[in-house]
């Protein structure tokens, strides 16, 4: 009886570390970047597990989700260094879901600053 | 009251407001200390119910039961404690996250079950007397849904930032 709730307990785990599940993928996303140009609505927050900020493009308003807080601080983006309605240029990979918008971002662009979040993934 | 306004009110709160505040690693260290008492409440119940199934029954289970159900008291507390700021921060990113349905019916049903087994005449023997065939079965299904109710509520909880 134990041995057998213990070796479900191994497979569950074994389950559970396989790749399929790796923490906050790029899974869900497209595999090319794509550049975006748009007016930020939402400047940058650092807080919860992400850095996020939104931006329009054209009609709609884009999330754009960047590294974990203290990596996109590291990078020099930090809360409030660029204002609302700053016109900023994103690099990432957008979401595969159909009408999501939401866009893991690499590379914010704001006039000649840029902020490289996860150069590795440029 | 629907659930999309909890999480707006939830999030627009003071707590969401000073959690939000902490700096860039306030809630990775807060998602650490839900972590650890996640561990404690699991690692306290996986041991109380494995004896409640059968195993180590060279120990009494009158010893046993006494600081496995402490750590669990005390993991749940902590996990309590940090879960509501952690929601706080963006709660309502999580409006429409199926399995917010998963995690939070199971911690439901696992304090019943909680409840259920500690008015049970089984549990309240077990600490004066060697407890009867029927009262062990009792405890050993309270042990199964335990680990059931926990487990899921652990998934749920897990896969929610899948979403």
């Amino acid at each position: 009886m134990v041995v057998k709730i213990v070796a479900t307990f191994a497979a569950a785990a074994l389950l559970a570390a396989s790749p399929a599940f790796a923490h906050h993928g790029w899974s869900g996303q497209e595999g090319k970047l794509v550049d975006m140009t748009g007016t930020v609505v939402q400047g940058v927050s650092l807080a919860g597990p992400h850095g996020t900020m939104k931006i329009k493009v054209k009609d709609e308003v884009w999330d754009i989700t960047l590294a974990p807080p203290a990596r996109t601080s590291r990078a020099g983006l930090t809360e409030g260094i660029i204002p609302v309605g700053a016109t900023v240029t994103v690099r990432g990979n957008r979401s595969t879901e159909a009408g999501r918008h939401e866009m893991k971002t690499v590379l914010v662009k704001h006039g000649a600053k840029e902020y490289h979040v996860y150069p590795d993934r440029e | 009251m629907t659930a999309l306004q909890f999480l707006q009110w939830l999030e627009a709160s003071a707590l969401g407001q000073a959690t939000r505040a902490l700096g860039v690693w306030s809630y990775g260290i807060i998602n650490l200390a839900h972590i650890l008492g996640i561990a404690m409440l699991f690692g306290s119940i996986l041991l109380l119910d494995l004896r409640l199934l059968g195993a180590w029954r060279q120990i009494p289970l009158a010893i046993w039961s006494g600081p496995t159900t402490f750590m669990a008291r005390v993991g749940f507390l902590l996990a309590v404690c940090t879960g509501i700021p952690m929601l706080s921060v963006n709660a309502t990113e999580y409006a429409g996250n199926p399995f917010l349905l998963v995690k939070f019916p199971a911690i439901a049903l696992a304090l019943l079950n909680v409840w259920l087994v500690h008015r049970s005449e089984a549990w309240r023997a077990h600490r004066l007397r060697e407890l009867m065939p029927r009262e062990r079965r009792r405890l050993a299904v309270g042990a199964i849904l335990s680990l059931v109710f926990w487990l899921t509520a652990i998934t749920g909880g897990r896969m929610l930032g899948y979403w």
